[in-house]
């Protein structure tokens, strides 16, 4: 037995007996063996997105209240016209644009400077890189309670502190409070967002090659005119994902909201994925929350296209 | 012929019919005897929705006293937080992952009935050795259609907790009516020692004093199913009670507070009275002395009772597994797992025959739980009430307390926001 026979069998090409093996050695030298083997994954991506994209469209334009099952039935664009008269939802239309603006300048700001000064290797670097991944790896249930407790307005550590350091006379209802509601939630957004793009800046910076930099440094650059022309360019590419992911997590996820505020008081806190949530979930009328759900997903598509092509643009 | 209708042993064929007979019926209760034990084994999950630490330790001890009765029966009890509860169960009937039994009360049985989560289970009930001792108050909240969709397990008797030594400290009572609740609100509220008169719960949970409150003053909410709201009542209503928020009777924190704030805030002596029902007694009796608070009825309005007297039931979601569910559903209802979660939480019993028991009779502090008993009326029941109450309702309220909106719009808004839920 050569090595030339272990390796014709199975293909099949030499035995007859393995018809199965003969017709995937002939597939796997045609155009269609790379088609062949994206099935799996073209399968999994219609079962899991495409499908529950589709119903979600489609749910938009029933009657769908799981209370009134002999009321149900396609009712055309009838909740989108209903959501341009919505008080609510057009509060929390603007509340979700001060919230992902707000939250992704303030955590990608923060990340920014903390992966600028984890990138310079000085002493303790290694711990505190660690140290700074801990918000985003604690649940957001836990890190939500947390916070509530350290804002509450009896018991509050920051309370406590900030009267003690004389910027209150008195303990404050942060989240009871429209005019501090959504400061008070941004603040706790960003503690728990920004080491994601920490993370992520600091892995791209690690990247950068140090030729780049001692090359401009001979010409004379200074360290911000480095981080202009050298460093923001070859982050541009993260930071483009990462901004888009970083919008998509916050108009999607309103956990933290749920548990900080549940949109109040008031509206003061009401965003579009609570909306939808509580309209589905609390009222059951999910055609309804279809609608909304559909509009943050055309908002986020023509956010995402026009973003990516205006730095492209930018870069070109 | 009748020689030959003789058998051997001397036995007539009457007779041997008549022994093959009795003898058939009991091979068939032996048997079936044999399939009920054998039907009450398996595998159910349990869906509820405790939280405190109190809920935990009787349900424990409870899923302990059913496992000895019950050895072939694994229970599997998976918590939900209250506030996610809803979700999980129209998910679960939606995507029919379902539970075996799941808790339910009647504010959101129209909901659930409605959606079809639920098993009626009428005829077992009717056929319950312990029906008896369960009045006929304790199934209208777990009634649709006449169809009976659960077992009362424990009851919620609404009543209030109050700083006795502040009350003997300002020389007054507890209030038996509105007007003397704010009365004593202004008695002791002293902005200089932070205390506030009312722990008032406007946040997560607030929603139930909004439907009680516009009922106290005589309004009902629906009637036939259309909206009846008398407006004039539901503004007198919201008046007096955002009032107590602008006139500084209770924390500023107000709009914000759930129960875990308006808990603390009284245990921690920043409000002098809060309303509540039993279950929190034995939280408030870990963290306060005797001599600290007292328990009493909630006032009454000027039209109606404020008091709300609830039960607590296990329903069951799906037909699988039916007997084995319906032996931990009706457990609930017998003396022992009532009286062990009595003393491990403070809810009240469902069952006349343990609220009659020694140990709740003769106890002080339960009195004025017995008084509320008697005299709170269920929470509202239509479809529509938990989505309007907590979506449109509660928000409303908020807007008034932070000045967004006044009274009145607030009142319209909660009108329409009915008629749509509705």
């Amino acid at each position: 037995m050569t090595s030339s026979d272990v390796l014709e069998a199975p293909t099949g090409r030499a035995d007859p007996a393995f018809p199965l093996f003969s017709l995937l050695g002939r597939l796997s030298e045609s155009r269609g063996w790379a088609y062949f083997l994206i099935i799996p994954s073209l399968i999994l991506i219609m079962v899991v997105v495409i499908y529950p994209v589709i119903s979600g469209i489609l749910m938009s334009f029933q009657e769908l209240r799981l209370t009134r099952p002999g009321s149900n039935g396609y009712i055309g664009f009838e909740h989108y016209i209903d959501l341009v008269s919505d008080r609510i939802f057009l509060r929390a239309l603007q509340n979700t644009v001060v919230w992902v603006i707000g939250g992704v300048t303030s955590q990608f700001l923060l990340g920014l400077i903390t992966a600028l000064a984890l990138n310079r290797g000085i002493f303790g670097s290694r711990l505190a890189r660690i140290v700074v991944l801990l918000p985003w790896i604690l649940p957001t249930v836990a890190a939500g309670h947390m916070w509530a407790l350290m804002l509450d307005p009896r018991l509050g550590v920051i309370n406590d502190i900030l009267v003690r350091l004389g910027f209150l006379d008195s303990y404050r209802a942060w989240f009871a409070d429209p005019s501090t509601a959504m400061p008070a939630v941004l603040v706790v957004a960003l503690w728990q967002g920004f080491p994601f793009f920490t993370l992520m800046l600091l892995a791209g910076m690690q990247g950068i090659p140090d030729d780049l930099y001692e090359a401009a440094s001979v010409d004379g650059a200074n360290p911000l005119q480095e981080f202009i022309h050298i460093t923001l360019p070859l982050l541009r590419p993260i930071i483009v994902s990462t901004v888009v992911l970083r919008v998509i997590g916050l108009v999607n996820a309103p956990d933290l909201l749920i548990i900080l505020t549940n949109g109040g008081p008031g509206d003061a806190t009401q965003m579009l994925s609570l909306y939808a949530f509580n309209k589905a979930y609390a009222s059951f009328d999910f055609g309804y929350a279809g609608a909304i759900s559909v509009v943050m997903f055309i908002i986020l598509m023509v956010f995402t296209i026009v973003y990516v092509r205006a730095l492209r643009a930018t870069q070109e | 012929m009748r020689k030959n209708s003789r058998i051997s042993s001397g036995l007539s064929r009457r007779q041997f019919l008549k022994g093959l007979g009795v003898s058939g019926a009991g091979l068939m209760l032996a048997q079936a005897g044999l399939m009920r034990l054998a039907a009450q084994a398996g595998s159910i999950n349990y869906w509820h929705h405790f939280t405190s630490e109190s809920e935990f330790l009787g349900l424990e001890a409870i899923m302990a006293q059913f496992k000895e009765r019950y050895p072939d029966i694994d229970l599997i009890q998976e918590n939900i937080p209250n506030a996610d509860f809803m979700a999980r169960f129209t998910a679960g009937v939606l995507a029919d992952t379902r539970a075996n039994v799941s808790m339910v009360t009647t504010e959101r049985l129209a909901d659930m009935v409605a959606m079809e989560g639920l098993v009626p289970i009428t005829d077992r009930v009717n056929s319950w050795e312990l029906r008896e001792y369960f009045p006929d108050n304790r199934w209208t909240g777990i009634t649709v259609d006449g169809e009976i969709y659960g077992v009362p397990a424990f009851s919620f008797v609404d009543w209030m907790y109050y700083r006795k030594d502040w009350f003997e400290e300002a020389g007054i009572t507890p209030p038996t009516t509105l007007d003397e609740f704010r009365a004593a609100c202004v008695a002791l509220t002293d902005p200089a020692q932070g205390r506030y008169g009312f722990g008032m719960r406007a946040g997560g949970g607030g929603q139930a004093f909004i439907a009680d409150m516009i009922e106290a003053f005589g309004s009902p909410l629906v009637v036939d199913g259309e909206v009846a709201i008398d407006r004039a009542l539901a503004i007198e209503a919201m008046d007096f009670w955002s009032g107590l928020y602008k006139d500084g009777l209770v924390p500023p924190s107000a709009p914000g507070d759930s129960y875990r704030q308006i808990m603390e805030g009284f245990k921690t002596g920043q409000t002098g009275m809060v309303w509540h029902h039993t279950g929190s007694l034995a939280e408030i009796q870990a963290a306060m002395t005797p001599d600290q608070f007292g328990t009493a009825t909630k006032p009454t309005g000027p039209a109606d009772t404020l008091t709300r007297t609830s039960f607590l039931y296990n329903g069951l979601m799906k037909d699988e597994n039916a007997d084995a569910a319906w032996a931990w559903v009706s457990f609930w209802g017998e003396n022992d797992p009532a009286i062990t979660f009595l003393e491990a939480t403070g809810y009240f019993p469902a069952s006349t025959a343990v609220a009659d028991d020694a140990r709740i009779a003769e106890n002080p502090i339960y009195a004025p739980a017995i008084v509320s008993a008697a005299q709170g009326k269920l929470p509202p029941q239509f479809i529509g009430f938990a989505g309007w109450s907590q979506e449109i309702a509660l928000p409303a309220f908020q807007r008034i307390l932070t000045g967004e909106s006044t009274v009145e719009q607030a009142v319209d808004e909660m009108i329409s926001g009915l008629a749509d839920a509705l």
